[in-house]
């Protein structure tokens, strides 16, 4: 019985000493590339865009010509948080 | 997305439409919009990737846009760029829109 449970602590310690080798691995995963910088300065006209939303509408950029300011707020995918 | 949902008063004060922008498919993002309850439209560049391309934020090698926020005028012009980290922060996107509409800076 005795045996037993030290076969037991035995291996549990085993799978943690596993367990922990294995940390370094997953946090050295490489960096994503340097992100592109846009071709785009101030001053210049924005490039057009006519795009479905999560609204169920289709947005153009030239829609609000002359109406309202336009923040786009572009993320790399969704679910990244920010 | 979610500090741009906590400012978007700020936003709507100063006369302007927010977007988010990304490359996912539309349910995709409804789905991530309804979590972080996010209730400005989402656009969703996924079929083409054309407009992340016009507007430089496309990542060729990894297929996906990066983190960018344009502040465009009235007459459709550029008026303001974050790029990387510093986009997710609206508030200097804010200001922005802030000089557009009241011609002068968040006191």
């Amino acid at each position: 019985m005795i045996k037993k449970s030290l076969t037991l602590v035995l291996f549990l310690a085993a799978l943690s000493v596993t367990a922990l080798a294995q940390q370094p691995a997953t946090s050295a995963t490489p960096r994503p590339a340097a992100p592109p910088k846009t071709h785009l300065k101030v001053g210049q006209a924005a490039p057009e865009f006519n795009l479905p939303a999560t609204d169920g509408k289709t947005y153009k950029l030239s829609d609000f010509k002359g109406k309202k300011n336009v923040v786009l707020a572009a993320y790399v995918l969704a679910f990244t948080g920010g | 997305m979610k500090a741009y949902q906590a400012d978007i008063a700020k936003f709507e004060a100063t006369d302007t439409q927010v977007f988010g922008l990304s490359v996912d498919s539309v349910p995709a993002n409804m789905e991530f919009a309804k979590q972080i309850g996010v209730t400005f439209p989402i656009l969703s560049d996924f079929k083409k990737r054309s407009v992340v391309k016009d507007y430089g934020i496309f990542n060729e090698e990894q297929g996906f846009g990066n983190r960018a926020t344009f502040v465009i005028d009235k007459e459709g012009i550029i008026r303001h760029i974050d790029e990387g980290r510093v986009a997710v922060d609206p508030t200097s996107a804010a200001e922005a829109c802030n000089v557009l509409t009241h011609k002068k800076a968040i006191q």
